[in-house]
């Protein structure tokens, strides 16, 4: 995700939030306090509309909830089967004053919020999570280096009525931001994007990087370790990277994504925003090494966001980030990279975007941002013919890619703008798929979650 | 060597290549021989609904009808005017979400390119929200129209075949004076062969002999399609929307015995029990096309393929195969293989001598 809010009224109602969130004194992250669940959701008059811009096409909405009120949803989306057979979709928050928000989803087409929690501060955003079995892991990132507190979580969601925090690990640091991504598929390690205490970047936007946390006593976590593209801290013996256009397209050489599959546990795919993906060979923990990297920009616009491996396809699935409005930043694209040689990666095609003057005047962004990541869970679909993404005011779009030469949109869906959304329009952010093929989505502002079944 | 596998899918055993290339360089045990395996015939694919039937047959009545049901939402017609006074098209403009008039001709002659763009058009336009989403199209046919060379058009990828998928060919044919529109006119007699279904419509207003007579008259000409008679033009909209039954769509109403109907254009049902091989009957049907290509009207059918975990779906229109599709599984207990062939002057025994030859040499 971008650091800077996307509109005006998003920062007027940013203000809000830290100003209800300041009366509230709590200094450590936990699952703080449960929030007014059953708050109705404020009442538009009338939803902002630019157009007719909806469309669903080969994907049938069976329901929409936008959380009470709290609809503005981040990148962590992960489904627990709790012990008493409930399904439930834990869902981390764009920005806050909500830290998560955990949905029945049970019977699809009638989501009932189970809790939903605050954050402490006004400036952290948790944005992703993760769970192995009944423990969910959550980031926090803070607005500025410096800020507290900023780490990382692992939550006892054994009742997700009442979730409890079972130990935070302190990632805050005078130069540090906290975590903005992690990954938590093994119940073993943490993977993540974080700063450190000790970590001083070359540049300010370079402060994330990938870092990996042993958790098998999750009541201690432990860093076992990481690695950052060299140059990017102070005393690298490497010149800092050159930097993107600036100012619009400097958005720093920092790890995103951190995905590791237990078909290669030694192997984590790395995006790293400006400075492309990688594949890191984690055989060794503590030194974890780069086998290839990827760099599509310049001249294209940045923002390597997640690289998914379909393993015996011998593929790269990696997408870029839209992070400017009205599409300043297009061309932002799902990538498919032929890595049959796994130090050579090749471009080999692009999932094919509807055309950019039609969405981008929309309102917000328009591009590649999420995929389906066919995450290691018995509770998530896996598919190495389907691919799944989000592209903001372009909606939820479904790629069918057993032509990897010949990516194929196979269903679109593009809500109307959400009520009260401060761009005008949808901001789909993030999907997940549960093994039932129950498709979930969220919007990135106020529409919440969009519960849909695919239909080809 | 993808340009070559794209541009030669018209060829039975070339509908395969891109698959065979796409297994060696990035092999997915999740695809089959045929690709990745569909949940239905269609795939993704946008149905569309084709209403043929002779002048006065009463199909804008019936199209009309269905636009008013809620299963008629989101549905997009094109009508394929003949004629200078666009009235069908004014009739239905009010209440379809999005209608097209086509040339002022017939869609069978020169007009196929009309329907092309008006289709692309209509996707391009529902991307970029000009107008609502729509999922279904419903079109049309002038009069006078073959619904051969439509069906045609949308047997290729490169024509309409990647985005949209024929669901079913509807004719309508008026009670009363249906029996001798059809014996009098080459025209009409081919929609209703082509047909997978026959709405007998007005039948409010015709004998009872005359539905019954007309009803004897279509069985015998097409003994595959379902038929039902119409008053005022209502119909129940599943006709319309619902795709086939799988029985009905790869109609499997399965004849007896060859049956040979006016004009040389005969019908029958291939069978086999037992799993078959797929290179022996691609060759064998690219022989039968290379031959006589132009007298193979409709071939459509479910096979059994060796090593398929579903029924392989395909289907020929003239000189073009579709690009076969295997299903996720099959839709009942029944797994034989089962072709319906619709031929100018082709026999079942041709058909099968033909298939044993090239078998034979193929060998085990």
């Amino acid at each position: 995700m971008s650091r800077k809010p996307a509109k005006k009224p998003a920062k007027k109602t940013a203000k809000k939030t830290a100003k209800s969130a300041a009366r509230k004194p709590a200094r450590k992250p936990a699952i703080a306090k449960k929030a007014a669940a059953k708050k109705p959701a404020p009442k538009a008059t009338a939803p902002l509309r630019k157009g007719a811009s909806d469309l669903s096409w080969n994907f049938k909405l069976l329901a929409h909830d936008t959380l009470a009120g709290f609809g503005g949803m981040g990148e962590g989306m992960a489904v627990q089967v709790a012990k008493d057979g409930r399904r439930i979709l834990w869902l981390a928050h764009e920005s806050a004053p909500k830290n998560f928000t955990g949905v029945d989803v049970s019977d699809p087409r009638k989501p009932k919020i189970v809790v939903q929690t605050d954050l402490p501060q006004s400036h952290m955003r948790s944005n992703s999570l993760e769970i192995t079995g009944d423990i969910m892991a959550v980031a926090y990132q803070t607005q500025k280096t410096g800020q507290k507190p900023a780490g990382f979580e692992l939550i006892d969601i054994s009742v997700p009525e009442k979730p409890k925090s079972i130990s935070f690990t302190d990632c805050s640091g005078p130069h540090s931001r906290g975590v903005h991504q992690l990954w938590f598929c093994d119940g073993q390690y943490v993977h993540m994007a974080s700063g450190a205490p000790d970590f001083k970047p070359t540049h300010e936007l370079d402060d994330q990087f990938y870092r990996i946390f042993d958790v098998r006593n999750p009541s201690k976590p432990s860093e076992v370790g990481r690695w950052w593209l060299p140059g990017t801290r102070e005393g690298d013996n490497e010149a800092p990277p050159e930097r993107h256009q600036k100012p619009a397209l400097d958005k720093g050489f920092r790890a995103h994504n951190t995905n590791v599959y237990p078909e290669r546990p030694d192997r984590c795919y790395l995006g790293y925003i400006d400075a492309g993906m990688f594949v890191m060979d984690i055989s060794d923990k503590a030194h974890p090494k780069p086998i290839c990297r990827w760099d599509n920009s310049p001249p294209y616009t940045g923002f390597t966001h997640t690289v998914l491996p379909l393993f015996e396809r011998n593929l790269l699935v990696v997408t870029d980030e839209s992070t400017s409005n009205d599409a300043a930043d297009w061309p932002k694209l799902v990538w498919l990279l032929d890595i049959r040689d796994e130090k050579h990666p090749v471009p080999i095609s692009t999932c094919p975007l509807p055309p950019v003057d039609a969405f981008s005047s929309r309102g917000g962004r328009f591009g590649a941002h999420n995929i389906h990541e066919n995450t290691p869970s018995p509770h998530c679909w896996h598919s190495d013919q389907i691919i799944l993404g989000t592209f903001f005011n372009g909606g939820l779009r479904a790629y069918d890619i057993s032509n990897a030469y010949q990516p194929k949109e196979v269903g679109a869906f593009v809500p109307p703008a959400p009520a009260l959304s401060p761009v005008g329009a949808v901001q789909l952010n993030d999907v997940f798929v549960d093994e039932r093929e129950i498709v979930y989505t969220v919007d990135r502002f106020t529409g919440g979650l969009y519960i849909l079944k695919m239909d080809f | 060597m993808v340009g070559y596998a794209a541009s030669r899918l018209t060829h039975p055993t070339n509908c395969v290549v891109w698959v065979r290339i796409m297994q060696e360089l990035f092999p997915s045990p999740a695809a089959g021989r045929f690709g990745r395996r569909q949940k239905r015939e269609r795939g993704a694919r946008i149905p569309v609904t084709v209403i043929t039937g002779f002048l006065g047959a009463g199909k804008t009545t019936l199209v009309k009808h269905f636009l008013e049901t809620p299963e008629g939402r989101g549905t997009a017609v094109l009508v394929n005017e003949f004629g200078e006074a666009g009235i069908d098209d004014a009739l239905l403009r009010d209440s379809s979400e999005k209608t097209v008039l086509l040339g002022n001709g017939c869609l069978c002659c020169n007009f196929r390119s009309d329907l092309q763009m008006a289709l692309h058009r209509l996707v391009v336009d529902r991307e970029r929200g000009v107008i609502p989403a729509f999922g279904r199209v419903v079109i049309e046919t002038s009069g006078l129209a073959d619904p051969s060379p439509i069906l045609t058009t949308f047997a290729t990828d490169r024509a309409l075949g990647a985005e949209f998928f024929i669901e079913a060919v509807i004719t309508v044919i008026a009670a009363a004076d249906g029996d001798k529109t059809v014996k009098k006119f080459a025209e009409a007699r081919r929609q209703i062969m082509l047909a997978d279904r026959i709405v007998i419509s007005k039948a409010d207003i015709a004998d009872e002999d005359a539905v019954d007579t007309l009803t004897a008259r279509l069985r015998q000409l097409n003994p595959r399609a379902r038929v039902i008679a119409a008053d005022y033009g209502r119909l129940d909209p599943r006709w319309i929307a619902d795709a086939a039954s799988a029985r009905e769509g790869a109609a499997f109403f399965a004849e007896a015995a060859e049956i040979e109907h006016t004009d040389k254009v005969k019908s029958f049902t291939l069978t086999e029990d037992t799993p078959i091989a797929w290179e022996p009957f691609a060759r064998a049907m690219e022989t039968l096309i290379a031959l006589r290509g132009a007298d193979l009207l409709r071939v459509k059918g479910f096979l059994n393929v060796a090593g398929c975990k579903g029924p392989v779906v395909v289907q020929f229109v003239q000189h073009i195969a579709h690009p076969p599709v295997e299903l996720a599984a099959w839709p009942d207990a029944d797994r034989k293989s089962r072709v319906v062939f619709i031929t100018r002057d082709i026999g079942e025994r041709e058909v099968r001598d033909l298939l044993t030859a090239v078998r034979n040499l193929a060998g085990p």
